[in-house]
């Protein structure tokens, strides 16, 4: 773990970043005061190498990238002579504006953007002092570019001033470049990650290893809401290499000296669960207790106008029922944790979204104080929200606690989707109506589903549409059910979307007004929006092809708007091409970050649309691999087109907006090209 | 049932104590510690753990130990890092969580084996057999019809 005491040590210039009550400060590791924290730390060492200390996780998303190309910008250095390492876990690493460590919201870029510039700036205007010092030379004479300090025809490494440095004072007011100036930002450099990730040698949190290392995998209750109430484990306690058999507080903790062992073991266990309200549930039965419980009444979230008089007294109504499933994450490495509980330190290595979270269940667990436990936050195989929840590193923990001894827990893909924290299944009553233009004039909303965020990610991308709809009604139905349900890329808006943008198309096929200018003239007070949505139709060839279908949604701060083009073949659903519009504010720090992260988020969404859902039975998960939870493959991937606009407004997220829009966008397309209403997702026609 | 086993990966010698109907995986990666060859399903449906076994693509989840006694086994670490499929991966900047990619490699290094010319059809035919959840496949597309053109596009 970096400490104020090792950066000093380490040599070199290092500065660290830190929100104060009056906004962020780049300061000295030796100033920094002991009651706060610094939220980043960097560093220029002797021989020239700039080492940003990130504090959020790399899960695929290009965040170690991102966060450091502002520092390298403003400090003007060599892209090749970056380094970035995980920030350990610890109050100092918050995240400013979330108050806790954690990769989520499409946030980071648009958190750390102006004071990552600020801390790059500040170091070269230190770097330039001190060698206008060591060099005798005045300042206006030399040019700092590219990681050299150059004067009167020489040039030297910035690392060469990095220790005098630390001497100058900490600008109050660097200048930061001109966006005409910049060499990095709007740029696609080279990813820093992809190297190891090509050769195979990056270090996931299942590839961690310490000396003396044991295995564990947890058999979990064959239904949610169950814990162990018996266990015979002794036959599976006489095979080779296993070590121990024990329950935990999720299920059965089976130990060995190999994962085989392990999973030997665990299929002569014979457990006794305890009851849960869903033992023997089927598909049927959540449909059934869903739509009973739309019925009651819920929390109303908004109201404006008198949406039941509007609807009752409008030419044009439309009234669905959707009904979306449980989603699974399905990162592609399972949950799995490296943990050592010791009598006087803790050490975990794991692929976290929170290291806070982890932090606080080793603190629970071990009970000891936060100096004593150190959190590696390694590569993540994928996230998409799953690994924020840290089940998977207080089961570690508990059994390392038990065993004495270093354990890696890794989870089968069966424990993986049977663990649940799945995106909630909802049931969603929409009754909508327009004027005979088909201008949308009421919309009532009604969604029964288990709340996220105290159940504001219930109505998410509803209750703050951009669209003009003078009377609305928003209401939920906070569910509760023994399946765990957690963020899940783009999280509320991935149903919501789904469900208010299918219903904007069902409002224009009924008069057959183009359903693309109809969005138009609901957002025509939106500019921005509005011209998300003429830039989609431009790109498309909107009016002139076939089988289109329109979708636009705002979520975390951009506006999105895909186009699908769609056929039926043999059957099937085939998506060809996919135009994406999406504008993400004032700059577009890297245009290839972001059109990877749009391109990836409509794969997924498209996934969703076509293909997932979790399947129950017997109260528990009945499709527990690929074979009956299926994902999107290569041969149903359509062609991707990402167009990025910018804005005069805040910075936008870019990981989660791609995904809302493209399951609404294939559905209104089978809509117009062959009157298919989807209401269930996945679709099936 | 735990017996020792000499396997012999990317040319070296190795000899490892596992169970007899352990799949080559686990040996590999956790026994070995050669941690490039990933566990995605343990059923063979994802592809992440996709090695070469006399040159032919394997599921090593699928393959029991004792069954690769004597064979060469060649996982993602004994592609040389100038390998015009590795060149191609970095150029067109195909992973994001990266999980996923050396199963892909190795899938894609395979079919140039057999075929070093591959249309777009049978490369995408080839590789549908392996998952990402990121999303990546149409640059995986890209990077193999790359290589195949010996870096050019």
């Amino acid at each position: 773990m970096i400490t104020r005491r090792d950066v000093i040590k380490a040599g070199g210039l290092t500065l660290c970043v830190m929100l104060t009550p009056e906004g962020y400060k780049v300061l000295k590791a030796q100033e920094l005061p002991k009651r706060y924290a610094p939220n980043l730390w960097i560093n220029i060492s002797r021989d020239n190498y700039l080492t940003v200390y990130v504090n959020k996780s790399e899960m695929g998303q290009g965040v170690y990238t991102g966060l450091a190309m502002l520092v390298a910008e403003e400090l003007d250095f060599p892209w090749e002579r970056v380094r970035v390492r995980p920030a350990p876990a610890g109050r100092a690493y918050v995240d400013p504006k979330m108050g806790i460590q954690l990769t989520g919201g499409s946030t980071s870029v648009r958190n750390m953007y102006e004071v990552l510039r600020l801390a790059g700036a500040s170091m070269r205007e230190m770097i330039v002092a001190s060698a206008s010092k060591s060099l005798k030379v005045p300042r206006e004479k030399i040019k700092a570019k590219n990681g050299f300090i150059m004067v009167e025809g020489k040039s030297y490494p910035y690392g060469d001033f990095a220790d005098l440095a630390i001497k100058e004072p900490i600008p109050p007011k660097p200048r930061l470049k001109e966006p005409k100036e910049f060499i990095y930002i709007g740029k696609s450099v080279s990813r820093v990650d992809v190297p190891e990730k090509v050769e195979g040698s990056a270090v996931f949190g299942i590839d961690s290893f310490l000396e003396g290392m044991v295995y564990a995998v947890v058999e979990r209750p064959p239904y949610f809401g169950a814990r162990p109430l018996k266990i015979d484990a002794s036959p599976a306690k006489r095979l080779p290499e296993v070590i121990d058999v024990f329950p935990i507080s999720t299920g059965v903790a089976v130990c060995g000296e190999s994962f085989w062992a392990c999973q030997k073991a665990r299929q002569s266990l014979r457990v006794e669960w305890s009851e849960s309200f869903v033992k023997g549930w089927e598909d049927k039965d959540f449909e059934r207790y869903f739509l009973q419980k739309l019925k009651d009444k819920g929390e109303v979230v908004k109201v404006n106008g008198s949406p039941q008089k509007v609807f009752e007294e409008s030419p044009i109504k439309v009234e669905e029922t959707y009904i979306q499933p449980y989603l699974y994450h399905a990162t592609m490495e399972p949950m799995a944790c490296l943990a050592w509980v010791k009598e006087d330190e803790c050490i975990v290595y794991a692929p976290i979204q929170s290291q806070t979270w982890a932090l606080e269940a080793a603190k629970r667990i071990s009970g000891l104080p936060e100096s004593k436990i150190k959190i590696i936050t390694t590569y993540l195989g994928g996230g998409f929200g799953r690994k924020a929840n840290v089940e998977f590193v207080a089961e570690a923990l508990e059994i390392s606690k038990r065993l004495k001894r270093p354990v890696k827990l890794i989870y089968t893909r069966e424990d993986d989707i049977r663990s649940g924290y799945f995106r909630p299944y909802s049931i969603t009553h929409i009754k909508a109506s327009a004027d005979k233009n088909g201008n949308l004039n009421s919309l009532t909303f009604k969604i029964a589903v288990q709340p996220l965020l105290g159940g504001n990610a219930s109505v998410e991308g509803v209750a703050n549409t951009p669209y003009q709809i003078p009377n609305l009604h928003v209401e939920r139905i906070d569910m509760e059910l023994p399946v765990s349900v957690w963020f899940w890329r783009s999280v509320g808006s991935t149903h919501n979307a789904f469900s208010l943008e299918t219903m904007i198309d069902r409002i224009a096929y009924q008069i057959r007004q183009d359903p693309a200018e109809l969005r138009l003239r609901l957002l025509k007070h939106n500019p921005v929006a509005y011209r998300v949505v003429q830039t989609a139709m431009e790109k498309s060839g909107w009016g002139k092809k076939r089988n289109l279908g329109i979708a636009y949604h705002y979520s975390f701060g951009s506006h999105a708007c895909h186009v699908a083009e769609v056929s039926l073949e043999k059957g099937k659903v085939k998506v060809h091409r996919v135009v994406a519009v999406i504008d993400v504010g004032p700059i577009t720090v890297h245009p290839d970050l972001i059109k990877s992260q749009v391109e990836g988020a409509i794969m997924m969404g498209l996934s969703m649309a076509l293909k997932e859902g979790v399947s129950f039975k017997g109260g528990g998960v009945a499709n527990t691999n690929f074979n009956g939870y299926e994902i999107l493959r290569m041969d149903e991937a359509p062609k991707v087109e990402v167009y990025i606009l910018n804005s005069k407004r805040e910075m936008g997220g870019v990981g989660e907006p791609g995904l809302p829009p493209i399951a609404p966008a294939v559905a209104n397309a089978l809509l117009w090209a062959y009157g298919i209403k989807v209401n269930r997702l996945p679709i099936k026609v | 049932m735990v017996k020792n086993f000499e396997l012999k990966i990317n040319g070296k010698l190795y000899k490892v104590k596992a169970y007899e109907d352990e799949p080559l995986l686990w040996v590999i990666r956790e026994r070995l510690r050669l941690t490039g060859t990933k566990f995605g399903c343990g059923m063979g449906l994802c592809g992440a753990c996709t090695v070469l076994i006399d040159k032919r693509a394997q599921r090593s989840c699928l393959v029991p130990v004792s069954s690769a006694v004597g064979k060469e086994i060649i996982t993602i670490d004994g592609i040389p890092s100038n390998h015009p499929l590795k060149r191609a991966w970095i150029e067109l900047q195909v992973p994001q969580c990266g999980y996923c990619q050396p199963g892909q490699i190795m899938e894609a290094y395979a079919l140039l084996l057999e075929n070093p010319r591959p249309t777009r059809d049978q490369i995408v035919q080839r590789l549908s057999s392996h998952i990402c959840r990121c999303g990546t496949y149409n640059r995986i597309i890209g990077a193999v019809e790359k290589a195949v053109k010996g870096g050019k596009t």
